[in-house]
């Protein structure tokens, strides 16, 4: 009867506890992708910024999201408990209210 | 240890949405009130498909996994409940590959319903209504269909 699974249903990473330093992140527009390699403890603000640079935007046109959640350039991977790999949307900054109806 | 399976699988098909997923489409594991993540229940939100009346809104969701998955099926419920034809009054979605007895297979991955449950939204099966309110006016009314659709857009928007 003794189950294997010890981790917790919680835990989410039960089978990668080396933390490297570096994380591979994959910046996309739906259009484009850019890898980009940061540590861990590095403020997001240096990728938007190079991503805004390489793709000609501005990055108040921009909004970063994260498992569907804004980002801020003041976040980094450690803080929003990213790992090697994950994703970073670019959506286009949107205003409500213009009825193109 | 038909949990064990269920978390396992769990535990896969969050990795791979992880490492890949489509444009626009969210989901991820709930947190419980201690901060630990619930596996067996994901908030997800579905984008409207470009060039469908549907464009520009995101469909929150929540999607409930028994401790059968993935023998059967998971729940999937907008929250609130989404004015269309399939969708019962209470949110829950009725669709064939979500449906036990009809089209769920146990290899059918989350990214598959959520792009299949993206799909339903402008493609409307009218021989299987599940709520009146949009089925009528569906069948009796296309126009004001079309603009009460409009309308779940604009309130539901992607930004």
């Amino acid at each position: 009867m003794s189950d294997h699974h010890s981790n917790s249903p919680g835990a989410e990473k039960p089978q990668e506890p080396q933390q490297t330093e570096h994380l591979n992140i994959k910046v996309t527009d739906n259009n484009n992708e850019v890898f980009f390699k940061i540590k861990r403890t590095t403020q997001l603000k240096k990728l938007m910024d190079a991503f805004c640079e390489r793709q000609g935007k501005s990055p108040q046109s921009c909004r970063f999201l994260f498992d569907g959640t804004r980002v801020n350039p003041t976040d980094n991977p450690e803080s929003l408990e990213m790992q090697d790999g994950d994703t970073l949307e670019v959506h286009q900054e949107q205003i409500g209210g213009a009825d193109a109806w | 240890m038909a949990t064990s399976l269920c978390m396992t699988r769990l535990q896969e098909e969050r990795k791979n949405w992880r490492k890949d997923h489509p444009f626009g489409f969210v989901a991820r594991p709930a947190k419980t009130s201690a901060g630990a993540l619930d596996l067996k229940k994901w908030e997800c939100a579905i984008p409207g498909k470009e060039k469908t009346l549907w464009e520009g809104g995101l469909f929150k969701l929540e999607v409930l996994f028994p401790d059968e998955y993935p023998t059967k099926p998971p729940k999937c419920r907008f929250t609130p409940p989404l004015f269309h034809p399939n969708v019962y009054p209470s949110g829950t979605v009725c669709l064939s590959i979500l449906n036990e007895e009809e089209g769920w297979r146990p290899a059918i991955t989350i990214k598959e319903i959520l792009i299949g449950i993206q799909m339903l939204l402008d493609e409307v099966n009218p021989e299987s209504p599940a709520q009146a309110d949009a089925y009528n006016l569906f069948k009796k009314d296309r126009t004001a269909y079309e603009k009460r659709v409009r309308q779940v857009v604009k309130d539901n928007p992607a930004s």
